[in-house]
């Protein structure tokens, strides 16, 4: 659906100061269907990506490709195209209706279908109450809900949100993740930058990940998930007295109500459980320790 | 949808956006001032009431649409890539030169509404103090009109490679540079150096001659107009903004919007 080659950003503050490159050489695709997690921290390059495909600032090198099924030229391309920037704040003095009113018609689309689109849409985002309002006495989280409605309300392929969780309380990016999930399941591509990796890994099946304008990753997030799997095993048990354990194992954790957590790896794990049932203590679980995408960022992330 | 209705459209949202923020309070407190000079002018001013209330009406017209002018002009595309409103617009099929255009043209709605007010309100306290209304205060009326666009799309220009405060100043400058260049040409400090009269005389050629389109003074000291001086000016001030305006839309179309 969208071919991201080869991509070279700089830039040029002023005339003194050194040249900073944004995207060094970055690479992606993102298929169509799929619900694309953009992952890095603060300053890797996702905003200068997302701008560069949207063609608000050019790149040095490289290019950008629609698919052919997008459209034959940018307009085209882009009425399929729903995008929402980070922390907008849009219109104040328009009320909710006209702002949607006005992104609608500039989509193309009727006034009875703009009418309907937020007839369906606004109880979903619980800002039907506002919707004649101006958007200056909007919440932070109800602005990002009715920037993210306009960037739906013309249904279209696919849709790139940059920090769209950003901002909102808990329940509403649950909110907001559930109608991001409903429109993917619809058949529409999401592409979307966060900075939270709880987010991508709950939400994404694929994930980009960009160090200091580097393309890090860029794949399934369980293969990232099972790079990052080391094969430990938890076994936690309870024991009344003090007991020993002569098979290899480590981080050995004592818990009130005689509860103990050991770690041991996969060849170790057989040897152990039989020595901790033959000394008779309970064994409560044994579990497979799976490090969260979270860790995992963090750990490339300091590489 | 075809590309001049989406240039309406955004033309119709930005002056709704601006209609309903306080921008034109200014021209309700200048409304309210103006009538208050109209009945001070009958009370202490001996013959011309309405010469005095005419003369400050134009002025107040001219001094807050030329403040709207530099204020919406220099904040506009500032403000629209802050707020990343600029993001949701040019993000929908809508080409960079239509946003640009639709932005200008409500822009010039709100001047349009701000010369509406005043000079309904300026005409009315005229005629009622026993003035004629003729052709030339209307044609100054209009060419005030056609000066704040053309000081709009100057300010707008510069606004696209400066900062707020520097598109305002420099537009000032030229502003004020504008009205007063012919006749700094005609002095006799000016033609006693060849040099400063060379100056002089390539600006004249490059940056805007407001003088051109300001016929206050013919609607002051009474004067009529020739039909061929006011063809040259409108032509001129017309001219010189549609290629101000081409200007901006390349230069925008170029720009990168981060």
């Amino acid at each position: 659906m969208l071919k991201f080659q080869e991509i070279t950003k700089v830039f040029k503050t002023d005339l003194i100061a050194q040249p900073f490159t944004a995207l060094n050489d970055v690479s992606f695709e993102i298929p169509h269907g799929s619900m694309v997690g953009f992952l890095g921290a603060n300053g890797a390059g996702k905003t200068t990506s997302l701008k560069i495909i949207m063609d608000f600032i050019r790149a040095d090198k490289g290019r950008v490709e629609f698919d052919s099924s997008m459209g034959k030229n940018k307009i085209e391309v882009f009425k399929k195209i729903g995008f929402l920037p980070e922390r907008p704040y849009f219109y104040p003095n328009l009320t909710g209706t006209e702002f949607l009113m006005f992104m609608g018609r500039l989509s193309e689309l009727p006034r009875e279908q703009i009418k309907k689109q937020v007839a369906v849409w606004a109880p979903r985002f619980k800002i039907e109450h506002a919707l004649e309002r101006p958007l200056k006495t909007y919440s932070k989280g109800m602005l990002q809900r009715v920037g993210f409605l306009a960037t739906i309300i013309h249904e279209p392929e696919l849709i790139i949100l940059d920090e769209p969780l950003s901002g909102l309380d808990p329940i509403g990016r649950k909110e907001l993740k559930d109608v991001i999930v409903e429109v993917h399941r619809a058949g529409k591509t999401v592409f979307f930058s966060s900075h939270i990796v709880s987010d991508i890994e709950e939400i994404c099946d694929r994930v980009i990940f960009l160090k200091e304008g580097k393309l890090v990753y860029d794949g399934a997030v369980d293969s990232l998930m099972n790079s990052g799997k080391q094969n430990d095993y938890l076994i936690k048990f309870r024991s009344v007295g003090n007991i020993s354990l002569s098979a290899p194992h480590h981080n050995w954790q004592h818990f009130p109500g005689n509860l103990n957590v050991i770690t041991v790896n996969e060849a170790a794990k057989s040897a152990a459980l039989q020595e901790l049932v033959g000394g008779g203590v309970e064994i409560t679980g044994v579990e497979l320790i799976k490090p969260s995408l979270e860790e995992i960022f963090y750990k490339i992330r300091t590489q | 949808m075809n590309i001049l209705e989406k240039i309406l459209i955004v033309a119709k949202y930005t002056l709704k956006e601006i209609l309903k923020s306080k921008v034109l309070y200014i021209t309700l407190v200048i409304g309210v001032a103006l009538m208050i000079v109209t009945y001070v002018a009958t009370e202490f001013t001996y013959g011309v009431p309405e010469k005095v209330s005419l003369d400050f009406g134009l002025g107040m017209l001219s001094l807050s649409s030329i403040g709207i002018s530099i204020f919406m002009g220099a904040t506009l595309l500032p403000n629209e890539i802050d707020s990343r409103t600029v993001y949701m617009v040019i993000s929908r099929p809508v080409p960079r030169w239509v946003f640009i255009t639709g932005k200008v043209v409500g822009l010039i709605g709100v001047l349009a509404v701000n010369f509406a007010i005043l000079s309904t309100m300026t005409l009315a306290c005229t005629y009622l103090l026993g003035g004629q209304i003729d052709q030339t205060i209307i044609m100054a009326i209009l060419f005030t009109l056609l000066e704040c666009i053309l000081l709009l799309l100057l300010v707008v220009f510069f606004s696209l490679f400066t900062n707020n405060i520097l598109s305002s100043s420099i537009s000032v400058v030229i502003l004020l540079l504008g009205h007063a260049v012919q006749e700094t040409q005609q002095t006799t400090f000016v033609q006693n150096r060849e040099l400063l009269g060379k100056i002089l005389s390539f600006y004249h050629l490059v940056l805007p001659g407001f003088y051109k389109l300001n016929l206050k003074d013919f609607v002051i000291y009474n004067q009529s107009i020739e039909a061929s001086y006011l063809w040259g000016s409108f032509i001129y001030g017309a001219t010189y903004s549609a290629f101000l305006f081409l200007m901006i839309i390349y230069l925008f179309n170029k720009k990168n919007l981060d």
